[in-house]
């Protein structure tokens, strides 16, 4: 009798895992298969694009770069200077201090020659207190406006952007990432190309820039990292951004465009009531609720996405980094998709109550907890002596060989289209860190999400200390 | 159902299926490396005959240019001969005279139309507006217009009122190259919206082309299409043309769009006060 129950479970339990598997993997090369053909035809258009049309026109939108700053005295002169030489005319760069702990602040006022100013502003959005704004004496940083607060978190900091900016449309980025001289001409682009739809956001590329060579604040070499756990997040990212975003971009269901560079329209970011400081995935969460906010009011819209290589980042080299960056990732998926649980399944939002917000719960938020138990399972199964040890080794290439397969179509997506990575030499980096990656980075992606449901149930909250290497210089 | 149930509670497939899968996969795998290591080797092959390419280029043209040679002479050459039949040469050498001819005016300009003309390069342009690619189509149309053939002016009148934005621009930037303001009065009767980046991109075009003769540019002003209106607009505030201000005046007084009333109000203003911005 009991043995019976037992196989029986046996059936179903596979029946799911199968269908599970299937349903994933064909998610991934329909989504690669739609990001391909999408990215062909936007590097045709762009093949006759000229920006510089944007540079000698006073139309060009205007754009306000809001970039928060925690304890980042060591980098922030340079990387505030990178941003104050972008091609483009119309932007202010609005530095946020978020009450560093250290000489940010001395370093801005020092080498910006900044003075306190009477800056008169709306707070439409409530944030901590803002203790003084200053801007440049020197004519030559008339763009930059500094502001000095108290502490209250990243989201925060860039609702006090939100607060102060001047111009209709808001670029938020990381301080400390590395932008690519026309990023800004590009993110801008997509604002005025729609007559029918509104443009709520636009989102870029982001890649990797660990071992790449920066000078003055640009990067003017690419290389592939020797460390396996940032070279498999090249490879990561690739895949991310090459062949995920970019068909959720053409299906119009995009649900994430990164902290670390994203224009937003001003007026519907403040409308849908800013940055949420509660969640740490308050990226996700803005671009959620921006949306929500145009199904609501029933207003035509649409969320734009640049496949250009526009922002380098660097990835977490240490274990123990990479595990709080990914649990804080996965804290993030999971307040985002229980904030807006209205949204599931939901008829009302179309494609992305039916289709954008079940992807990211059970393949983004509920694919590492199905993987543990699945091994719990095994080990059970093992213990048992149920295991089919021929089907299960063959279960186990057949996911490895998946895994690789995809990877290697992101490499080929590269190679076809930005060709990065020249050198043969980072190009059999990148293809070993493809055969390795199922054994060695995934589990501890995997591990890293389940510590983030662990302190998802502990009610942790915040980001936690992201210490980073710095850049290479030339 | 039923049928589909049994065969998979025979577990018959199970082995099969993934041994298969799994050949697929590692297909695709070595498929793609090898499609990677043609492309790199194909990109480094071409890149060498281009830079080969580029000397010899260089040399001809430039002994065309401000040397006693032509066309007549050149076609002669045995190398220019076996050079002529690539492709890759010929795609190289028209990229070539485009760009010299983006350079240079006046006879050294008419040198290289005329060499555009007698080496038939001009028939490789005319055969990508024929194709059915929008994209090779828009390559033609910048080479024809960049020579100055003004007989494709009518064709390019058809072509930018497609439906495809990027060849509606390049369309418009090429009518506007061969034949000034008259090449935009045709947008009067357009009836699609003209979004702000095709608008800028005229702009663009019109500011490049050092356009004196606006005569015109008013009639846009007179478009039921609000866009175009809008596009008319921008030309006059950019190239400050203030004697247009009794036409602006005109439309202010007739439209009843309330964001076209207020952006007549604020090119007027500008015409008034340069310094200002926005009212």
């Amino acid at each position: 009798m009991f043995t019976g129950e037992l196989h029986q479970f046996v059936e179903l339990y596979l029946i799911l895992i199968m269908v599970y598997a299937i349903l994933i993997m064909s998610s991934y090369l329909i989504l690669a298969h739609l990001s391909v053909k999408q990215l062909k035809e936007h590097l045709k258009k762009n093949s006759f694009v000229n920006y510089e049309v944007l540079l000698s026109t006073e139309f060009a939108p205007h754009l306000s770069l809001i970039a928060p700053a925690y304890n980042e005295g060591m980098t922030i002169e340079e990387n505030v200077k990178s941003l104050l030489s972008l091609n483009y005319n119309n932007y202010q760069v609005i530095v946020v201090n978020d009450g560093s702990k250290d000489n940010s602040m001395e370093i801005l006022i020092n080498t910006y020659d900044l003075i306190l100013v009477e800056l008169q502003f709306e707070t439409k959005i409530p944030t901590k207190k803002v203790k003084a704004i200053y801007q440049s004496r020197n004519a030559a940083y008339k763009k930059l406006i500094v502001v000095d607060k108290e502490n209250g978190g990243k989201a925060d900091a860039l609702n006090v952007g939100l607060n102060i900016a001047q111009n209709p449309y808001v670029v938020c980025i990381d301080v400390d990432c590395i932008l690519d001289k026309d990023s800004l001409l590009k993110l801008a682009k997509p604002f005025l190309e729609s007559t029918e739809k509104r443009v709520i956001a636009t989102g870029g590329v982001v890649r990797i820039a660990n071992q790449c060579i920066i000078k003055d604040g640009r990067l003017v070499e690419v290389n592939i990292p020797d460390k396996m756990l940032p070279r498999i997040q090249v490879l990561e990212y690739l895949r991310a951004f090459l062949l995920g975003r970019m068909a959720w971009e053409r299906l119009d269901g995009l649900l994430l465009i990164s902290g670390a560079f994203g224009a937003f329209d001003k007026e519907i970011a403040i409308l849908s009531g800013g940055y949420d400081h509660k969640t740490v995935g308050e990226d996700m969460e803005l671009v959620v609720r921006m949306r929500r906010y145009m199904h609501d009011k029933k207003l035509p819209y649409t969320v734009s996405y640049i496949p250009d290589p526009l922002c380098w980042t660097e990835a977490p080299e240490s274990f123990t980094i990479f595990k709080k960056q990914r649990s804080r990732w996965m804290r993030g998926t999971i307040e985002t998709l229980w904030i807006h649980r209205k949204m599931f399944m939901n008829p009302k939002y179309k494609l992305l109550g039916t289709i954008s917000v079940p992807y990211w719960t059970f393949f983004e938020f509920l694919a590492p907890f199905i993987e543990f138990l699945g091994l719990l399972i095994t080990a059970v199964f093992i213990i048992l002596g149920l295991l089919y040890w021929h089907f299960f080794l063959l279960l186990v290439l057949f996911v490895y060989f998946f895994a690789v397969m995809f990877s290697v179509i992101a490499l080929y997506s590269e190679e076809r289209t930005y060709h990065k990575y020249p050198k043969i030499k980072d190009f059999l980096k990148l293809l070993g860190g493809a055969l390795i990656e199922p054994l060695y980075f995934h589990p501890i992606a995997v591990y890293a999400a389940l510590v983030g449901y662990m302190e998802k149930i502990r009610g942790t909250k915040g980001w936690g200390e992201m210490t980073r290497k710095g850049f290479q210089k030339k | 159902m039923n049928e589909l149930w049994q065969l998979y509670k025979s577990k018959t497939w199970v082995e099969p299926f993934l041994v298969y899968s799994i050949y697929l996969f590692i297909l695709v795998t070595v498929v793609l490396f090898v499609l990677i290591m043609i492309s790199r080797s194909t990109k480094i092959r071409n890149e060498r005959l281009i830079r080969k390419y580029e000397i010899s280029i260089e040399k001809m043209l430039f002994s065309i240019l401000f040397g006693t040679e032509n066309y007549g002479s050149i076609k002669k050459e045995e190398d220019f001969i076996s050079l002529n039949q690539k492709p890759l040469f010929r795609n190289q050498l028209l990229e070539s005279v485009i760009n010299l001819h983006q350079n240079y005016e006046g006879v050294y300009a008419k040198k290289l139309e005329s060499f555009y003309f007698e080496s038939n390069l001009i028939n490789d342009s005319f055969e990508k507006l024929k194709s059915r690619h929008w994209e090779i189509k828009c390559k033609g149309i910048k080479e024809l217009a960049e020579m100055n053939v003004s007989k494709i002016f009518n064709t390019l009148v058809k072509i930018s009122k497609s439906k495809n934005k990027t060849l509606k621009i390049t369309a418009l930037n090429a009518c506007i190259k061969l034949n000034g303001t008259n090449g935009i009065t045709h947008l009067i009767d357009h009836k699609d919206p003209i979004d702000t980046w095709t608008q800028l991109n005229i702009l663009s075009a019109f500011k490049k082309g050092n356009i004196e003769n606006t005569n015109g540019i008013e009639l846009l002003l007179t478009s039921k299409n609000k866009t175009v209106v809008s596009l008319g607009l921008k030309i006059i505030q950019t190239l400050y043309l203030s004697q247009k201000a009794v036409f602006i005046n005109e439309l202010i007084a007739t439209t009843n769009s309330e964001k076209i009333k207020s952006e007549a109000k604020n090119v007027l203003h500008l015409f008034v006060n340069p310094k200002s911005s926005k009212v």
